[in-house]
């Protein structure tokens, strides 16, 4: 397997906090990867950083080095790690666009796409396939939306920018568990055709049932890692991640 | 009869009113910028028009290439937006977005803006001197008299051109990926990246977008009102901005209507009173409405969504 995404040494500050203090991982092409640890462990810094947003307004200092497919993206503007790259974020939060509607939401992510309507269509036909609320609901403003509706939503406006590496922040954050299972279950079958997936999340038990592997963050730096069979056995992720 | 007359008035100076206010809105929609150099915009895109219809028509001294007034304001038109939104475009590229990448707070940009404006009326004292320019007749006045009302025809012209403009806005906005960007970013700036968009490049598509229109809204004014001098764009600027703002700004309905909704106010108030009295009442008016409704005819209060 070849490795798609290596963060190497990477260091993050913001002013005279140091956010990440140096941390390295990588994730290969097909695989999910899971980096787990607690509230302001660094994991939302990591994939921003990864995407470098917000953009270059914000006073941050990335120090290491983030490869993908071997080449530095360090110098790569946001928007074309997204349109070169095929890489795509679904952000914590979700951050849809309320003010446009459900289709417009989906369109708007095709925007750097060259590849014509057809292929583009396709996609649309397998986002509502997916979620077939999203398709009940497209012309509807997405503010509307419940908050697992926005997660689909959310999703499915990734796989609309034709990515192959997609990047989730903390899915399951306020999802009932039914919904959260079924995002779960499409994203496993997104993977089994061959997106590669990098999942931060809070819960850890879940996220590890998930993953092929894990890292485990703490305070801006990893403190464990390993197959997930291996961190789920951990008597110290036990005791600190998986309550016990 | 009196009423269709000044009806017809009203239509009018809202129209450039209008123009004007959606530059404030669009770049505000998208910055959350209150682009104070608008105005200034306007008042270059006037004197820009000038110069270009004398360099075709001649008059004022050159000796031009001597097209019909017809041609020249076919060419003027497109050559004036053009040039004018390169204006906007290098406000944008040389002032505020070194600002933004250093992560300026929003106020500073603000006040660069107005300095900009403060640049260009004086930039053109200084380069031009303090006279006036008195603007080419590019289209021969005819009159139409239906009943009391008398409509000339460069009347009709303002009003058409600044609804096949609002149209035209319209389904841009609505319909083309790009408007959608704008829309997308009024509401979200940080995931518009996310979705491989070039952020800067819808930023610059929207002052293009405000500052042609500004550039429109000056040759209409200027032909209009053909007396152009450095401050023109000043009052009439600071009046669409509050257009802008009681309509609700960053809503593009919200700056049409209100632009009209000034001109009708305006010429009502002076259909009833002396005219010295128009900006006292017309301004009361807009007050009262704000006061009423603080966001705008058409403004939300911006709420998120956790």
């Amino acid at each position: 397997m070849n490795t798609l995404l290596e963060v190497k040494n990477l260091k993050v500050r913001y002013g005279n906090i140091e956010a990440l203090h140096g941390i390295s991982f990588d994730v290969k092409q097909g695989e999910i990867v899971t980096l787990i640890g607690a509230n302001g462990a660094g994991k939302s810094t990591t994939l921003l950083s990864i995407c470098r947003l917000p953009p270059p307004e914000a006073p941050r200092v990335i120090e290491g080095d983030i490869l993908f497919k071997g080449k530095s993206i360090l110098n790569m503007p946001p928007h074309k790690i997204v349109s070169e790259l095929n890489m795509a974020l679904v952000p914590e939060g979700r951050r849809i666009f309320g003010n446009l509607t459900v289709e417009e939401n989906l369109k708007l992510a095709t925007y750097a796409r060259t590849d014509g309507g057809e292929p583009i269509e396709r996609d649309f036909e397998r986002v509502f396939q997916l979620f077939p609320r999203l398709a009940e609901r497209r012309k509807q403003r997405s503010e509307s939306l419940s908050g697992g509706e926005q997660q689909m939503l959310a999703v499915g406006r990734a796989l609309m920018s034709k990515c192959s590496f997609i990047m989730l922040d903390e899915p399951s954050m306020g999802l009932a568990p039914l919904l959260m299972y079924d995002m779960f279950r499409t994203l496993k079958v997104l993977n089994q055709e061959g997106m590669t997936i990098l999942l931060i999340e809070q819960n850890a038990n879940l996220a590890l049932r998930f993953a092929h592997r894990g890292y485990v963050l703490d305070t801006g730096e990893i403190v464990a890692s390993g197959s997930s069979e291996q961190l789920l056995a951990d008597p110290e992720v036990k005791k600190a991640y998986l309550g016990g | 009869m009196e009423f269709f007359q000044h009806f017809l008035n009203a239509l009018q100076f809202g129209s450039f009113y209008a123009l004007i206010a959606l530059g404030y809105t669009l770049v505000y929609g998208v910055l959350r910028l209150i682009n104070f150099a608008h105005g200034d915009i306007f008042m270059v895109g006037a004197y820009i028009a000038y110069f270009v219809a004398v360099l075709l028509l001649g008059g004022e001294g050159m000796s031009g290439l001597g097209l019909t007034p017809a041609m020249t304001l076919a060419i003027t038109v497109p050559v004036t937006m053009i040039l004018t939104s390169l204006v906007g475009v290098t406000l944008e590229r040389t002032m505020y977005r070194p600002l933004r990448r250093k992560g300026a707070d929003r106020l500073y940009v603000v006040i660069t803006a107005l300095m900009a404006g403060l640049m260009l009326e004086n930039g053109n004292l200084a380069l031009l001197g303090a006279s006036r320019k008195s603007f080419p007749e590019l289209m021969h006045k005819v009159v139409w008299t239906f009943g009391g009302v008398s409509v000339t025809n460069l009347k009709v012209v303002v009003i058409v051109a600044a609804i096949v403009v609002f149209v035209l806005l319209e389904f841009i906005v609505s319909k083309t990926k790009i408007g959608m960007a704008m829309r997308g970013i009024s509401y979200d700036k940080f995931a518009i990246p996310l979705m491989g968009i070039p952020l800067d490049t819808i930023i610059v598509f929207t002052f293009i977008l405000g500052s042609s229109m500004a550039g429109l809204a000056g040759i209409l004014y200027a032909m209009s009102y053909p007396i152009l001098e450095p401050y023109m764009g000043a009052l009439i600027g600071w009046k669409a901005f509050i257009a802008a703002v009681v309509g609700g700004i960053g809503d593009i309905r919200g700056a049409i209507v209100g632009g009209f909704l000034l001109g009708f106010i305006e010429i009502g108030v002076v259909a009833v009173f002396p005219s010295t009295l128009r900006d006292l009442f017309a301004f009361s008016v807009l007050l009262g409405i704000l006061w009423l409704k603080p966001t705008g005819l058409f403004g939300v209060a911006q709420t998120t969504k956790i």
